[in-house]
């Protein structure tokens, strides 16, 4: 088993999970379906083909920066008639960022990681109109399982967010992890991508585990006080 | 197979304006780096790149977005055959329409019913707006003619069907093939886009500012004072970073797909190229332009073909910009890209395989000059559209 991971970040984002008709909403943090859908188009997979390999990984996502939900108001116009077509809604989440992982099969992991660096179909943080800001690509890793590398991966907030909190040398980040079955604390969501085709788009429910870690923080303050006591100054014994 | 990946990276002044607008009239904003940044969506921006294209391709290379399908084809229809009368050119039309795209062609149920009482003969329309390339509409024309004598019976032969099929998913135009187009019940002739064009953002922190105006009334009798109409208008001037990547290898199969054999697909892919380089540069959203004539050019462009994978260079703005004595936020942003962009594609190794070209105006932008090739705009459209051609021709 090998885990791949990737860094998803970018002033937008959107990641839907029940979106339909005008109103486009984003979860708070990347979906399976979203990230497998970003690995399967760098394969260069059509919308059609079988997905089951892909679907069967383990995926998790930590949320390293958790942004702002803002919400776009769109307009479209027929370019012949002038008439207005119905307004819709998108929402995105901006300034966020995420590590997400996924574990499997040696040869189907590595497969990825070669697709995510040469990708057929361009990569796209959940909506086309957001190209990622930073290189989507966190390496290979052999032998160990999702949790750990979720645990381990170093922060990759921003800089200034990572100031923001510098009075904290550990942040603690929430986890979204792929349920084991029967899992009693787990949540579901309709979110197990089936069928990507465009005429019979298909999920299943995923169940989710929340989780948290802490992670060190590179800008935090050192933690013990400088030396003072102002009481030596005027000697004694 | 090798690659070919273009992508756009752009820095643009704008002064007061309101290119972009939410619902309640305020510019579109996004936070960025923690603050909040001046936004033009990618749908507004790739729509004026759109409209641009009407200026800069013949209009066999555009394509037309309508319901009125049925309509559009049967002009057509009557043009090669001029003894067809209105009403069976549009059954020609709707019939083959719907044997080429599987999407439904009739008269909405609300203009059948109005046209019940009256005398109108409303035409059929799709329900969706349908996205056909001139060619197209021209090779389904043909088809149409040629079954006038029984169309449903003509259509329903597999061959037939078969080739009015071929005929809309092939030969697509230019816009077609570089923005995609949804037929939503007829997904199998779907093109996906082979642009892809981010939000613009503002590369400094922006709060939207609000402009107080009243109107005087030219024929206000005296005893009356006070304005005869006040408001307020939104806005704010901005810095932006524009964003986009293109992929060759999609646009080729976009455009070549149906060609014929003998019919090189180096040529249209040139043009469609040149055309997304110089329409994505020089147009610009009409938002209340005629409010605040914001008509301004890009300070900076770099253009980079790449052989792996696109790179946003977003990153390059996360800490906002900020202006200082003696620099302001476009000198500052172009020293960050300068810095930024040999450093990430060092860290990446993307550097050696990437020709650049940058095109560039006045003092501030000066530190992006060692990027690239220097060029101005029409030297830069011809020499990424004959690096794409050979490129291609070289597969």
């Amino acid at each position: 088993m090998s885990v791949l991971a990737l860094l998803l970040a970018g002033p937008l984002q959107a990641w839907g999970a029940s979106a339909r008709f005008a109103r486009r909403t984003t979860e708070h943090a990347p979906t399976k379906s979203g990230v497998l859908g970003l690995l399967a188009a760098a394969q260069g997979r059509e919308r059609t083909d079988d997905l089951s390999d892909l679907a069967a990984l383990r995926f998790g996502v930590r949320i390293d920066q958790r942004g702002t939900r803002i919400r776009d108001y769109q307009t479209a116009k027929h370019l012949d008639t002038g008439r207005s077509m119905p307004v819709s809604e998108r929402f995105y989440l901006a300034d966020a960022v995420f590590v997400a992982a996924v574990e499997g099969d040696d040869t189907l992991v590595n497969d990825l990681h070669r697709a995510v660096r040469n990708p057929v179909y361009l990569p796209y943080l959940g909506r086309r109109s957001c190209p990622p800001a930073r290189p989507l690509d966190l390496g290979i890793h052999d032998g160990r399982t999702l949790e750990q590398v979720l645990k381990e991966e170093k922060w990759h907030a921003a800089g200034w967010y990572q100031r923001r909190l510098r009075d904290q040398p550990e942040v603690t980040l929430g986890l979204l992890i792929d349920a084991f079955p029967g899992d009693p604390g787990a949540d579901s969501l309709r979110d197990l991508p089936l069928s990507f085709d465009p005429l019979h788009r298909r999920y299943a429910l995923r169940g989710v585990r929340s989780d948290t870690v802490s992670v060190p923080n590179p800008c935090a303050r050192r933690t013990t006080p400088p030396d003072h006591d102002p009481i030596s100054a005027l000697g004694g014994e | 197979m090798s690659r070919t990946i273009i992508d756009l990276h752009i820095l643009q002044t704008v002064p007061p304006s309101n290119l972009n607008r939410d619902d309640t009239g305020t510019p579109k904003t996004a936070i960025y780096g923690g603050v909040r940044r001046a936004r033009v969506s990618s749908q507004a921006w790739k729509r004026a790149t759109r409209m641009a294209f009407n200026s800069l391709l013949p209009p066999e290379d555009l394509g037309v977005r309508t319901k009125r399908v049925a309509e559009l084809l049967a002009e057509r229809i009557r043009r090669l055959d001029n003894s067809i009368e209105e009403k069976e050119a549009w059954t020609l039309a709707a019939e083959t329409i719907q044997a080429a795209t599987g999407s439904k062609i009739e008269v909405p149920k609300r203009k059948a019913a109005a046209a019940k009482k009256s005398e109108d003969n409303p035409a059929p329309e799709s329900s969706y707006l349908m996205f056909l390339s001139t060619r197209q509409l021209d090779g389904l024309a043909g088809l149409a003619v040629e079954g006038r004598a029984d169309i449903k019976a003509f259509l329903k032969d597999k061959d037939t069907k078969k080739r009015a099929k071929e005929i809309a998913d092939t030969r697509h135009s230019v816009d077609i093939a570089l923005f995609g187009r949804m037929v939503a019940d007829g997904a199998d002739i779907n093109v996906d886009a082979a642009a892809q064009v981010a939000h613009a953002i503002s590369v400094h922190a922006v709060e939207n500012e609000s402009d107080y105006y009243t109107a005087v009334d030219d024929r206000n009798p005296d005893d009356e004072t006070g304005a005869g109409m006040i408001g307020t208008v939104e806005f704010n001037s901005a810095t932006l970073y524009r964003y986009a990547a293109l992929d060759v290898d999609l646009l080729r199969k976009n455009l070549g797909e149906g060609l014929r054999e003998d019919e090189s697909v180096t040529e249209p892919l040139r043009r469609a190229v040149e055309a997304f380089v110089r329409g994505f540069v020089e147009s610009l959203p009409t938002g209340k332009v005629n409010t605040f004539g914001n008509h301004t050019l890009p300070d900076a462009v770099i253009v980079k073909v790449r052989t792996s994978r696109p790179v946003s260079f977003a990153s390059a703005f996360e800490e906002p910009v900020t202006v200082t004595e003696d620099s302001g936020h476009l000198r500052q942003a172009s020293e960050r890209l300068a810095a930024y962009i040999p450093d990430i594609e060092r860290a990446y190794g993307v550097e050696d395989d990437t020709d650049t070209w940058v095109l560039r105006v006045g003092q501030s932008t000066e530190k992006l000059s060692g990027l690239g090739t220097e060029v101005a705009l029409p030297d830069l459209v011809t020499a990424v559209g004959a690096a794409v051609a050979q490129r291609a021709a070289d597969q």
